[in-house]
């Protein structure tokens, strides 16, 4: 160790209470942050691909329009040929074409409106998690066979089970009367009974007949598997099928606002709250660096007689204020990694976070992950702050005059 | 009645490597009405005596009696209320609380006994007024000269009218014509209201006051007269 | 009481001793404090407004309905009592407000499109307050009787079927035999919701109308009650479940969403949380800082007990300078808050990030509910840790040998 650190060090000692209580607040935010950015940050992503994963897709090519108003008649022209240069485009993506349309659909003894989507069985498992959602029965096979997927609220409400005949009621893309009739292939349970009640899928080639699309579809989606490189996929895809009149290529961003905005929402909160406790942390190392400083007056003053410049002390503060920091950013950074990790094991939950969750589209427990980020990025910042702290009692020594410094108890 | 007791007492301090023996089997009787001055050179054990009779330190044998009531081995919050109710102190520095005001610190004690405001306020501008600290009474220790604190002390010690009072070194920081004062001022309480007072010191002049002189040398006595005052 | 008078002097001024630390700390608490009221003030709005869209879509603080209908929200499930009986009960109860109504599922259909919506058969009167849609502020006009033969849907619904006021859309549902039960409306009002997704999902149309229509004669599938105070229900509960009992489920609102229920619960705990670890992120600076002023002043603690104050009597000053340090800071940080929230207390705007709020549940401007519980609860909460913080330095205090702290230079 050379002089200057070992001086700093020892400095650092002579008040081990203070600067343990001093390095405690640090480890203290530490913790909580790393803690907080691993779940935080995990639930986004869990959130963003449970979200997509389940049937939006990260990247879906409409007619302009569709998105906001998603009429019948704003439809894609030959939809299943586009998907099918798309998929020999993009070999590597999962890409379906869709089309969707409302119904009332009736049992025997009972009838409730849902929304039917037509989807392209070979391909739909791909893009989607419904197809291994289904619990009895089996997914749609055949493009134009008169099968429906149900779920099993809906079923329960139709008084129905696998293999029972429905009829469809609605109004085709033209607004002509559209109705078929449909045997239960499978039915699904996805945990929400709201989705569960008013979501029915068929094939697109029965849809194409029954609802009077001639060919169209409402959307292609594509299945990204991740949500890095969308951007660049986006691009790529816009190359091959040009925005136009016709059609239009849209982001997850796009196709679902309100999670990236729910995202940012709470990130906002959540680093509104990390500041103040960064801050909080910083008036602490402000305060005891002052202390410390005002403390050694006198011993400044001697120093600075025998030609010790107002800069070297004032690194030698900031050099103390550094160890200490340092010393919270490690301590911080395991406490909170430990924590972390135990919970990836364990799971995180806390009471009502249930009820929430399934709103979101995550599971009641929740089990974060250590990364790197989340392990250095808020010590990091606690880190910077603490110096940023420790300068005013630093740059105060400037105004120090050794003589009177000297006479200073 | 005696005001002050030692049996038999032993003290020894560790300072360092070596055993320093502060009290060496001293015992001592001091009347009621006593005007007493311990004297010794530094490290001779005054303070110590001082010390354990005000109770502030526990002799490691021996006993202590004030007012003829044992007190080496009461709680922590009796010797408090002892100090506090019976006995005045001014200590050879440090003797005043920094956030309070001359008249404030006279006040303290009193304040804690509970003394009523009008009554505690009066009490201490007149003895202020007699330790001769007319005008001064709203300063701070800090914006005051050593004797002045000094007096501010004295003024505390005696302000309540104690049975006893215990001081070290009172006259350290003061002129001659202060200590003068000062010890005239003792005296007077002594004289009209018996008032026992135990000084250590190795002022000359505070000793030529005393009614009784007791030296010591390395934690004994080695000499007790008593005096005629001057 | 006088030694409470001594004490709180000299805690007072000791505390102006070292006034850049005293400052430095009573900044920290400052923004420790406003933080904890700011952060709960904007929450606690979030979560009522929430809380408030939630239950304006129920709506309803006490809910009657039949034991089926959670699972199958539909004309087989209506209540066993006439609506006439129920009208007779209900009035006689003198509730601040109550309603029936018909609520089951329905596809509507225009010229250009259909939709699955929810179609609530109500009668005009009863309603007014107690529904999320302002009469005035519809477009059109609301509904005038229970057998109006009109129907009011949202403007979002309107644009997406092409329709406006004026023009005519089917509504099509089931009858108990579960034969189509479907007919003819003439739009007579758009109504605006500050929850969009409402617009697209409620269609309103008269009670007696719907009765009709659905042919289930005299019957509801709805009873909703409304309380002064949707904290507390409780009276309204038991006064519901004393008129009407058998074969009926009676629900309070938090078990009826138990999303929006769970949400009050979350949200105290949330904000006590908050509260303990800004605390905390202080407790440290605070502990430091009275650790501080103990070893500065250890000779006149000393001369202190030396004079004949008692050990606790040194405790006790330490702590109040504590809680003295506290409470300043306290007041003016609630002070802060309140003054904050001043400027923005008609709401702020979040339109930003608007369908992120929307998926919470809550509109996109933000009123900051600023509760004098919450306030109190900060304040009573960190003065109650803050004793217990200062207990450990003050402890120490109290310990010193007067002698040995007298002589100590």
């Amino acid at each position: 160790m050379n002089l200057v650190l070992r001086l700093a060090w020892r400095n650092l000692w002579r008040q081990p209470r203070r600067t343990w209580l001093t390095t405690g607040a640090m480890v203290f935010s530490n913790t909580l942050l790393v803690f907080m950015i691993s779940l935080q940050f995990g639930m986004y992503g869990l959130m963003i691909n449970n979200t997509l994963q389940a049937y939006t897709g990260h990247l879906q090519i409409q007619a302009p329009g569709y998105i906001d108003d998603q009429k019948m008649r704003q439809t894609v022209a030959d939809i299943l040929p586009l998907a099918e240069r798309l998929r020999a485009e993009f070999p590597e993506q999962s890409i379906a074409a869709r089309a969707t349309g409302f119904a009332l659909v009736s049992s025997a003894d009972r009838s409730y409106g849902v929304a039917v989507v037509g989807v392209e069985p070979g391909y739909e498992s791909r893009v989607s998690t419904l197809p291994g959602l289904v619990s009895s029965g089996r997914f749609l096979e055949d493009n134009d066979a008169a099968e429906i997927v149900i779920g099993a609220a809906l079923a329960r409400i139709l008084r129905v089970d696998v293999g029972d005949e429905l009829t469809l009621l609605g109004s085709g893309k033209d607004g002509s009367f559209a109705a078929a009739v449909v045997i239960i292939a499978g039915i699904f349970d996805s945990g929400l009974p709201d989705f569960d009640r008013s979501f029915t899928e068929i094939p697109l080639g029965l849809f194409d007949d029954v609802f009077y699309m001639n060919g169209s579809g409402h959307h292609v989606v594509i299945n990204n598997g991740g949500i890095s490189g969308v951007a660049d996929l986006k691009t790529r895809v816009e190359a091959t099928v040009p925005p136009g009149e016709e059609l239009v290529v849209h982001d997850w961003d796009a196709l679902q606002p309100g999670l990236q905005q729910t995202i940012k929402a709470d990130i906002s909160s959540a680093f509104f709250m990390y500041g103040i406790l960064v801050i909080l942390v910083a008036f602490s190392v402000l305060n005891t660096q002052l202390m410390s400083v005002l403390e050694r007056t006198h011993e400044f003053g001697i120093v600075m007689s025998l030609g010790l410049t107002p800069g070297r002390l004032g690194r030698l503060v900031l050099l103390e204020t550094a160890i200490m920091g340092f010393m919270g950013l490690v301590l911080g950074a395991i406490l909170g990694g430990l924590v972390t990790w135990w919970l990836s094991f364990n799971g995180f939950a806390y009471p009502g976070m249930e009820e929430m969750a399934s709103r979101f589209n995550l599971p009641a427990r929740f089990y974060p992950e250590v990364t790197l980020i989340s392990l250095l990025s808020g010590p990091v910042v606690v880190f910077l702050f603490t110096l940023l702290a420790a300068l005013y009692p630093a740059l105060r020594l400037h105004k120090l005059h050794p003589v009177e410094a000297m006479r200073a108890v | 009645m005696t005001a002050v007791r030692c049996v038999d007492l032993c003290k020894t301090y560790r300072q360092g490597e070596e055993d320093i023996k502060a009290l060496d089997h001293v015992s001592i009787e001091i009347e009621e009405g006593g005007f007493v001055c311990l004297s010794a050179p530094s490290g001779g054990g005054k303070t110590t005596l001082l010390n354990a009779i005000g109770g502030l330190d526990k002799p490691d044998s021996g006993e202590v009696y004030v007012a003829e009531r044992r007190i080496d081995n009461l709680s922590k919050g009796e010797l408090a209320e002892l100090r506090l109710r019976q006995i005045g102190f001014v200590f050879q520095a440090f003797n005043l609380i920094p956030v309070l005001t001359a008249r404030e610190n006279v006040e303290f004690v009193m304040q804690v006994q509970g003394v009523p405001a009008a009554e505690r306020g009066q009490k201490a501008l007149e003895i202020l007024e007699e330790v001769g600290l007319k005008g001064l009474e709203d300063r701070r220790p800090a914006d005051m000269s050593g004797g002045q604190q000094q007096r501010v002390a004295v003024a505390r010690a005696i302000v309540s009218r104690p049975a006893l009072v215990l001081a070290d070194e009172p006259t350290a920081n003061l002129d001659s014509k202060t200590s003068d004062g000062l010890m005239e001022l003792f005296r007077e309480l002594n004289d009209h209201h018996s008032t026992t007072f135990v000084i250590a010191t190795h002022d000359k002049r505070v000793m030529s006051y005393a009614k009784r002189i007791v030296r010591m040398l390395d934690g004994r006595i080695v000499e007790d007269i008593s005096q005629d005052a001057v | 009481m006088h030694m409470l008078a001594v004490l709180s002097r000299l805690a007072w001024r000791n505390l102006w001793r070292n006034h850049r630390r005293t400052l430095i700390m009573l900044l920290a608490i400052i923004l420790g404090t406003w933080a904890m009221i700011f952060m709960t003030a904007l929450m606690r709005g979030m979560v009522s407004q929430m809380v408030a869209d939630g239950i304006s879509s129920l709506p309803g603080h006490v809910q009657v309905h039949h034991p089926d209908f959670r699972d199958d929200p539909s004309v087989a499930n209506l209540i066993n009592v006439p609506d006439s009986e129920i009208a007779e009960r209900f009035n006689a109860a003198n509730f601040r407000q109550w309603a029936s109504r018909v609520r089951v599922p329905a596809v509507i259909t225009s010229e250009y499109d259909s939709r699955g919506v929810t179609l609530v058969g109500v009668d005009p009167a009863l309603e007014d307050g107690l529904t999320f849609v302002d009469y005035r502020e519809v477009e059109g006009r609301f509904l005038e009787s229970a057998d109006d033969k009109g129907v009011v849907i949202g403007r979002k619904l309107a644009d997406i079927l092409n329709t406006e006021v004026g023009k005519r859309i089917v509504l099509m549902s089931q009858d108990p035999d579960n034969e189509i039960a479907d007919r003819g409306f003439r739009v007579v009002g758009l109504f605006t919701a500050s929850v969009k997704a409402f617009e697209e999902q409620f269609v309103f149309a008269g009670k007696t109308t719907t009765q009709n229509m659905l042919r289930i004669g005299d019957q509801v599938s709805e009873i909703a009650v409304l309380g002064d105070d949707y904290r507390d229900v409780e009276a309204e509960f038991q006064k519901t479940l004393e008129l009407i009992n058998d074969g009926v489920t009676v629900q309070r609102w938090t078990e009826v969403d138990r999303f929006l229920g769970t949400m009050l619960g979350v949200m105290d705990g949330f904000v006590l949380v908050w509260i303990v670890v800004i605390f905390l992120a202080l407790s440290f600076g605070l502990v430091n800082t009275l650790v501080m002023a103990v070893f500065e002043r250890v000779r006149e603690i000393g001369l202190m007990l030396a004079l004949g104050m008692r050990p606790k009597d040194i405790l006790g000053q330490i702590i109040l300078e504590s809680l003295l340090l506290l409470a300043i800071g306290l007041a003016l940080g609630s002070a802060l808050a309140w003054a904050t929230v001043q400027p923005i207390r008609d709401g702020i705007d979040l339109s930003m990030v608007s369908e992120g709020m929307e998926m919470m549940g809550v509109s996109s401007v933000l009123v900051p509910e600023l509760l004098l519980s919450d306030v109190v609860l900060a304040n009573v909460v960190v003065l109650i840790l803050g004793f217990f913080a200062s207990l450990s330095p003050a402890w120490r205090a109290a310990q010193y040998e007067p002698i040995e702290a007298i002589t100590k230079v």
